[in-house]
């Protein structure tokens, strides 16, 4: 069952020492957290390892967390940080030891069935490929608005950019998103025009 | 959070891309990440001694300075040198230097004759 215990409850007992109120808050919020480094780095062992030191950054600066903005903005807000500054040292590291040459492992298409889409499990690998393709300023954005969730406020604060810039980076994104996934769903025909 | 009166909320593809977020790590991530914070509480023997040495080093500057205050205090004025007058070295001159209690001990200068 799950703890409902308030999260300011959880915070004064972790403040005191309390390991056991600080795992419940970890696991609470580790859905959002999992949502940005995922998103932002893919599965796998960088992801888990930001997502580690998103929560170790956070029992450090308990004290000076006031509650201004949601808990879960704050921790989505280093997660983003840490997440970019992981993207950077991945670019730095690509640079310096990768060959120019090399050319990226194809991986398999995926299984259309009879409808021409694809079953939902594939639609999810698919997406989150077709997410790490966007470029990292456009990838952010989806991750932030799509992923976690978040307003286009936050969206703005968390990424230090006006709103109008977040609004019109979602908007690229998704017509790239759009273009990448197409020929996966509604049997490869594009997806109904919404208001956008 | 979430704006409800915001674009995409009712975009077929935005629905897509929300369903392919992900949700967990793998099993345990919050026994690790306690682990983690056990980990780095427990305090390496050079940090250990880098904390105590930062410490030490205001206390036992400020007692050399006063120990040296104290030392020219009392011998600014007979001593040949400030160097000397800090550090309380003894005056030495020749004559003092080949004193037969120097050069042989006490037990030379003592009544023992020959």
């Amino acid at each position: 069952m799950p703890d409902r215990t308030p999260d300011a409850d959880l915070l004064a007992s972790a403040r005191a020492g309390d390991d056991r109120a600080f795992a419940t808050l970890v696991q609470r919020y580790e859905p959002a957290v999992a949502a940005t480094t995922v998103g932002m780095l893919g599965p796998g062992g960088d992801a888990e390892d930001v997502g580690q030191e998103t929560f170790i950054r956070f029992h450090r600066s308990l004290d000076h967390f006031r509650g201004e903005s949601s808990l879960k903005t704050y921790l989505v807000h280093i997660a983003m940080n840490l997440s970019l500054n992981a993207l950077r040292r991945r670019r730095r590291f690509m640079l310096r030891f990768i060959s120019r040459d090399e050319t990226p492992i194809e991986s398999a298409e995926p299984s259309v069935g009879p409808d021409g889409n694809v079953d939902a499990d594939e639609l999810r690998v698919l997406v989150r490929r077709a997410v790490a393709q966007l470029n990292e300023k456009h990838r952010a954005v989806v991750v932030l608005r799509m992923f976690d969730d978040c307003s286009t406020r936050d969206t703005a604060k968390i990424l230090g950019l006006p709103e109008g810039t977040v609004l019109s980076r979602l908007s690229r994104a998704m017509k790239e998103l759009e273009a990448l996934l197409a020929p996966y769903v509604n049997g490869g025909a594009a997806l109904p025009e919404t208001t956008r | 959070m979430i704006d409800h009166d915001e674009t995409f909320d009712n975009d077929p593809l935005a629905g897509i891309v929300r369903a392919s977020r992900a949700e967990h790590f793998e099993p345990g991530f919050s026994d690790r990440v306690i682990a983690r914070l056990s980990a780095n509480r427990e305090p390496e023997l050079s940090t250990v001694l880098e904390r105590h040495f930062l410490k030490i080093v205001p206390i036992a500057a400020a007692a050399s300075l006063m120990l040296a205050a104290y030392n020219w205090w009392g011998a600014h004025e007979t001593a040949s040198s400030p160097i000397e007058a800090v550090l309380n070295l003894p005056q030495v001159t020749l004559a003092s230097a080949y004193a037969p209690s120097v050069l042989y001990g006490a037990a030379a200068t003592g009544s023992e004759t020959p």
